[in-house]
């Protein structure tokens, strides 16, 4: 699998050097012409939030208290920036007969529709030609999302993703014994996805995206910048909406 | 998911070649895929990946190959792995061989990705024999759970030996939303298989 990976990434990386003029990833895509209406009524999903170590290997090592900690860090500044978001924005009601299977099926597949969005859309070089002429940011997660319970009057849906992996003391040693050979060898991952879906059409009508997030998520200060990152760009009904890229 | 991409944007910062884009398929006829004699006629538009996975394998997407894919596996001889192993040393691939049914098709794609992809939750749900491309042949249909992104998927296929090749082509998406969005395009094209 990491074989395939490499190679399939370096065929991809290949590609978009070429063809694309300027090799900047993007990080945001918004849907051409989309605007929040001001009393849009957003539900926040449960953020799906991982954190580990990232062994010598490379390999990652779930934390149990980590995400503890991250898992409540970054829920409570949600909770502060709701406000800021400036619409009615209520999270997800975990309980009163919910789907929890489905729920974590969705939350997957929100990961896996934002993963092809990076690949298929932000690397300008990699993407699809039926979705190019179709649009320039034509993504989907399905009407179907309509059906998890929890949602009835909802119109979006927002979705949080994070994936903290943070260099073991021998991954570090490793990069410094790397650094002095020659090689660069990267100590910890910190990527994070937010998207908005129109609950109307299963739309992804926005989505922000970075695998170099700032902030520890195991303190309060670090977890407020990493929401703060997460949200960058949201289009907020007082926000000024950018145009699609 | 995370590997690749993490990977995918670190050497976009530091590699230089060739042109290697996604294309497009356009309906009707397509010769040639996976570098075979396997042809098809799409009824609608596919893209093309560039990346392959295997020297007979070709992959097409709508959406990107993690939420729907069509793999064609053109002329995999006996004594090939159906794709290339990513650890042959550790998690090696079991191989065509020459005493193979069209009813040992399935087991090899199951045994194939529960080793190349650490699947633990993989079955075949249905299987019946069929013609493909006017040999005798099987259609199956299976679901799975890849360990990375614990997201189920569904499966459908149509395989075929022909002499000592073996022709396969398969459609997965995850089992929300997108296995239905497009399976009718896939069947479509199924019919439309020569070898």
């Amino acid at each position: 699998m990491k074989m395939i990976a490499f190679l399939r990434a370096a065929i991809v990386a290949a590609a978009m050097l070429v063809s694309a003029p300027v090799l900047a990833q993007e990080k945001t895509g918004l849907k051409p012409g989309f605007a929040l209406a001001p009393n849009a009524r957003i539900v926040l999903m449960r953020p799906s939030i991982k954190v580990g170590a990232q062994s010598t290997g490379g390999m990652f090592e779930p934390n149990a208290d980590w995400t503890a900690q991250a898992r409540d860090n970054i829920g409570k500044a949600l909770q502060s920036t709701q406000v800021r978001l400036g619409n009615r924005v209520t999270p997800y009601d975990d309980a009163a007969g919910n789907d929890p299977v489905l729920l974590g099926q969705y939350q997957n597949l929100f990961k896996t529709l934002a993963g092809s969005v990076i690949e298929f859309q932000f690397f300008p070089g990699n993407r699809l030609p039926t979705k190019v002429r179709k649009g320039k940011f034509n993504w989907s997660i399905g009407q179907e999302v309509t059906r998890l319970p929890g949602l009835a009057g909802a119109d979006y849906a927002l979705f949080i993703n994070t994936e903290d992996h943070y260099g073991s003391a021998g991954r570090k040693a490793l990069q410094i014994f790397g650094a002095m050979a020659g090689v660069g060898i990267k100590s910890g991952l910190h990527i994070g996805y937010a998207g908005l879906i129109d609950l109307k059409t299963g739309e992804l009508v926005w989505l922000n995206a970075d695998q170099q997030m700032g902030g520890d998520v195991r303190d309060a200060v670090g977890a407020t910048k990493r929401v703060n990152q997460l949200l960058e760009g949201f289009p907020a009904a007082s926000t000024a909406v950018a145009s699609a890229r | 998911m995370t590997k690749r991409l993490l990977i995918t944007a670190a050497l976009a910062a530091t590699l230089a070649g060739p042109a290697l884009a996604n294309s497009l398929v356009a309906p009707g006829p397509v010769p040639r895929i996976a570098r075979s004699t396997l042809s098809a006629v799409p009824g609608t538009e596919w893209n093309r990946l560039s990346a392959r996975g295997g020297k007979n394998v070709e992959i097409w997407t709508l959406d990107g190959d993690e939420l729907n894919k069509v793999t064609f596996y053109g002329g995999v001889l006996v004594g090939d792995t159906l794709f290339r192993a990513a650890d042959r040393k550790n998690a090696p691939l079991p191989k065509v061989t020459p005493n193979m049914l069209i009813t040992d098709i399935p087991a090899l794609l199951e045994s194939s990705y529960r080793s190349q992809y650490n699947t633990t939750q993989m079955s075949i749900d249905s299987q019946e024999p069929t013609l493909v491309a006017g040999h005798k042949g099987i259609k199956f249909t299976y679901s799975f759970v890849r360990q990375d992104d614990e997201l189920q998927r569904k499966g459908e296929a149509v395989g075929a030996f022909v002499g000592d090749r073996l022709y396969l082509v398969s459609y997965e998406a995850p089992a929300i939303h997108f296995f239905d969005k497009d399976v009718a395009s896939f069947r479509q094209l199924a019919t439309t298989l020569k070898f």
